[in-house]
């Protein structure tokens, strides 16, 4: 593990036992796991590669619990790593030696269902697709859709401001979302926001959503649903070259077409995935767009007549059109299960997610190509390339000397390129611990300390989730410092009337 | 009092440095037009944006814009427009409510008011588009947060919570927007005479449906008093609930044809298209019929926010038990309402009431000695309140940002 994490500290290892028993005083029975062989599910999330199992897991399930739970922590100066599922492909969820793994998932209730306001009221805990299957059977669904939404958690999603193949259309979970239920390092309860469309004062829950736990523990969200579109239909497109297909994305988006999703995958995402899931997708292009459009179907009829007449300008050389919803699920599968696809063509691999402006693609794939020349490391691409959002695969194997690292120095490269190009870090993974030495490459101090002034707002003594987002851990009460620039004459040379 | 002409971000950075030194609070100013928003402020010196007004990049391909924050909203809707493209918040202009001179603002009071239209309950609000900033803080430091990107989770999204904040917590020198393509076609479905709480069981129904709504008001009979042109039209026969239908021609069509018969049981459905539709949706959104010239223009104007199947039971007890009017926006989630004065125009009641179905209102017009009596923006609960605090703290220490604006002493 290449990145440092906070040292764990000696006086609280040493106080474990009194401390494992006072958290179960507040969550008694199986709510507290202290045995090495029961955490040890808990020492890692999405992002393998990093381990380190807690001093104690907790697993409260009310609201009470884990108000107490959080204030005990408080008082006693002990940090605490909240998690969902543990999806998180950031290291948001990596637990700390010295600290307290408050895991959400028995919050698993739906606590209402609102038709008329178009709303869901949840616990955390429930999966991101279990909230669009309660609503199913009346046709409506919860818009962002993650590739891991049979597992990940709603709660994690709002860690993260989780996004999907239709975030494009429908945006991001922050978009989604309009208010939750939230708990302070110092047990406190808040509610923000409700079934309104808006929030009064502040928008605390846009800067709640995707926090990654640094701010509060969630314990209840309400969302916004919406009704299904009357029908989707998915275009499969090949291009000889992938640089065609990123301009097809770019002249579908330029002549006012947003689909409801529109995914790149590079020719070896193309082969691992076929020889996974068998979709039938072409294996002689090097680039395969799917593009949905959804709506009614006179609109969806047209606009794939737009698209396909776009993409053929654009030079492409396969193009079906998914004539039933077995057949549109099937161009998906490959691309669903990409990931995995990926994970057996290659012993490890590491999930990258800069983003980018969308017209800058065949730059980035070039220099994602150099790249992987220079490592020595395969790459397989697959993109949201509806809005410049990439995810590299860079391809290694950890029992090979060395291969981590390079692949962590490989992938570090395209994240400075994203930024180098105009764009950001993350796309929707988060920070975590694999960014977030990266973070000074598109942030300066200045803007990091303004960022960090916001979590001393929230959890002054820096408790919750420490070592994440933030290279650096400065004191909350040197960032409140304002430093008069004295000496200097009021408003000096600025024109006055 | 002083007035501090910006010239580029620089100074900005100079004045509050020096404001900070001085202990000198500044009202952060672009045009001016929502001046009389909010708490009566406690400063004397102004730092005026607007020369600050150029545009830094513009991508239609990639549906974004980056313009410093005085740039003129009048100057910005015309280039974008030049390549069809719009905001699709669709902000609010305050003119006619607020009795200014029109089109005029700037973007970063439009960012800072955060006032969406009516496509709000569709596309979200200025939070929604709003994609990254430069600013300078009461720490007297220049900083940005976002990107100019449509996806980005990389940091705190401090955007969100400078969008809406009434320039209370930095002031934005740079603002970096999406952008989207204007509708081909629209057409509005007109249903007539349903009263408050049956027009919101309508609305409900309609953006409950999947023939994507991208407005939903109502106007009761009441509230053509003040109504001009198109609405005046649209409100002959008294009250009327707007359906708003957009994208390419046959889409529209069709879910006209298909809306018009799930909601036969509220009666028949009217259609107006294209420009009169354009024009009833403006009026809307910029709330014409209490307009400052109008004949409810002395009139205190609250702006309410709902759940929004509980927005026509509330808004029709609130008109009666007042004698005021109201116009229903996002589906009964937003409601204007215009109340006669009195002492507190009402605001004991209205918030009483509005505890319990989880609303709040802000009240956007009204005159100095009743912004000082009253709480203008919605009180929160004890500790949403702290944190609150703590926010505006954490980006203006001092305070020296639109002192009192927000917060009554
Ligand atoms: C195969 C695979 C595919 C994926 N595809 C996508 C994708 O398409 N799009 C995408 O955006 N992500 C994707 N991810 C990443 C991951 O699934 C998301 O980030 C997800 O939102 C994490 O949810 P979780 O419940 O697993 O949260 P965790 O991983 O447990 O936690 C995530 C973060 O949220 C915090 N957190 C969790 N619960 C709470 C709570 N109740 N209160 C406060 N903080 C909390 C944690 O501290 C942590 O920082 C994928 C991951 C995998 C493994």
């Amino acid at each position: 593990m290449s990145i440092m994490m906070p040292v764990p500290d000696q006086a609280i290892l040493d106080r474990r036992s009194s401390i494992v028993a006072a958290l179960r005083e507040i969550v008694p029975g199986e709510g507290v796991i202290d045995s090495a062989a029961e955490m040890q599910p808990y020492e890692s999330d999405g992002l393998t590669a990093y381990r380190q199992p807690p001093m104690v897991v907790v697993l409260p399930d009310t609201t009470e619990q884990v108000s107490r739970v959080l204030r005990y922590c408080h008082d006693n100066g002990i940090k605490v790593v909240p998690r969902g599922a543990g999806t998180s492909l950031s290291g948001g969820a990596l637990p700390l030696a010295d600290g307290v793994l408050l895991g959400m998932g028995k919050f698993k209730r739906i606590r209402d269902i609102d038709y008329e306001n178009r709303t869901v009221i949840t616990e955390p805990g429930v999966t991101n697709l279990a909230i669009s299957q309660a609503v199913e059977h009346e046709g409506f669904y919860y818009a962002p859709d993650p590739s891991s939404q049979i597992a990940c958690t709603i709660g994690g999603n709002i860690g993260e401001n989780s996004g999907g193949v239709h975030c494009l259309k429908y945006g991001m979970t922050t978009n989604n979302v309009l208010g939750c239920e939230i708990i302070l390092i110092n047990g406190e309860v808040l509610r923000i926001g409700s079934k309104a469309p808006e929030q009064a004062g502040y928008d605390l829950m846009g800067i709640i959503t995707g926090s990654e736990g640094l701010l509060g523990v969630v314990t209840e969200v309400t969302v916004r649903i919406l009704k299904k579109p009357e029908t989707a239909r998915a275009l499969m497109i090949g291009f000889p070259q992938v640089e065609a297909s990123g301009e097809c994305v770019a002249r579908v988006i330029g002549a006012g077409i947003i689909p409801g999703a529109m995914e790149i995958m590079d020719k070896p995402a193309i082969h691992a995935a076929e020889a996974f899931v068998h979709a039938g997708y072409p294996l002689e292009v090097e680039a395969l767009l799917i593009c949905e459009l959804d709506g009614p179907e006179v609109e969806v009829d047209e606009l794939i007549a737009r698209v396909e007449k776009i993409a053929k300008d654009c030079g492409a050389t396969t193009l079906q059109i998914s004539n039933s919803e077995k057949e549109r699920l099937l161009f998906w599968s490959g691309r669903k299960a990409a990931f995995p696809a990926v994970g057996r063509i290659s012993p490890d691999y590491l999930c990258m997610d800069g983003t980018i402006p969308r017209g800058k693609l065949p730059q980035a794939l070039t220099r994602i190509r150099e790249l992987s020349q220079k490592y020595g490391l395969g790459v397989a691409n697959v993109f949201h390339a509806g809005d410049g959002n990439l995810h590299p695969l860079i391809l290694y194997d950890a029992n090979k000397p060395g291969e981590m690292d390079k692949a962590e120095a490989f992938g570090a490269d395209i994240l400075r390129a994203c930024v180098e190009f105009g764009g950001v870090l993350t796309g929707e993974h988060g920070v975590g611990v694999e960014k977030r030495d990266l973070m000074p490459e598109m942030f300066s101090d200045i803007d990091l300390a303004q960022q960090q002034r916001i979590k001393c707002a929230f959890d002054p003594q820096g408790l919750l989730n420490p070592g994440k987002v933030f290279p650096t851990l400065h004191r909350c009460a040197e960032l409140g410092r304002v430093h008069v620039h004295g000496g200097k004459l009021a408003f000096p040379d600025l024109p006055r009337f | 009092m002083d007035i501090l002409k910006i010239r580029d971000a620089k100074d900005v950075e100079q004045a509050v440095q020096a404001a900070i030194a001085a202990e000198q609070p500044l009202e952060v100013v672009g045009h001016g037009t929502k001046r009389a928003v909010g708490q009566p402020m406690a400063t004397n010196a102004v730092l005026d944006l607007s020369a600050l007004n150029g545009v830094t990049s513009y991508e239609p391909n990639e549906l974004i814009l980056t313009v410093e924050a005085g740039a003129p909203m009048a100057d910005i809707k015309s280039l974008i427009d030049s390549k069809n493209q719009e905001f699709d918040f669709e902000p609010m202009d305050t003119s006619a409510l607020l009795g200014t001179a029109s089109l005029s603002g700037t973007i970063g009071g439009t960012i800072a008011a955060g006032l969406a239209g009516p496509r709000r309950i569709k596309s979200g609000g200025a939070r929604d588009h709003l994609l990254g900033v430069a600013a300078v803080s009461g720490f007297g430091e220049s900083f940005k947060a976002g990107g100019k990107v449509v996806k980005n989770v990389t940091g705190y999204d401090l955007c969100k919570l400078i969008a809406g904040s009434w320039g209370t917590l930095a002031v934005m020198t740079e603002v970096t927007l999406k952008v989207m393509p204007k509708a081909e076609h629209e057409v509005t479905l007109v249903l007539h005479g349903l009263d408050d709480v049956t027009a919101t069981r309508a609305m409900s129904a309609a953006l409950g449906s999947s023939f994507d709504v991208s407005g939903a008001a109502h106007l009761p009979q009441s509230a053509f008093r003040g109504a001009t042109g198109v609405l005046a039209g649209l409100g002959s026969q008294g009250a009327v609930t707007l359906l708003r239908l957009e994208g390419i021609g046959a889409s529209v069509v069709h879910r006209a044809n298909s809306l018009t018969a799930a909601l036969v049981s509220f009666g028949k459905a009217d259609r107006c298209e294209d420009e009169a539709s354009q024009a009833a949706w403006v009026a809307i959104r910029d709330v014409t019929p209490f307009a400052a010239s109008g004949p409810l223009g002395a009139w205190p104007v609250w702006r309410i926010v709902c759940p929004p199947a509980s927005g026509g039971a509330f808004g029709r007890e609130l008109a009666r038990e007042t004698g005021g009017d109201v116009i229903y926006d996002w589906g009964g989630g937003l409601i204007w309402a215009a109340l006669p004065p009195s002492a507190d125009a009402h605001a004991g009641l209205l918030r009483s009431k509005l505890a319990a179905i989880d609303g709040h209102a802000t009240l956007i017009r009204g005159s100095d000695p009743l912004r000082r009596a009253i709480d203008v923006f919605h009180p929160h609960s004890e500790g949403v309140a702290a944190l609150n605090r703590r926010v505006k703290s954490s980006f203006d220490p001092r305070d020296i940002f639109n002192r009192g604006r927000m917060t009554r002493a």
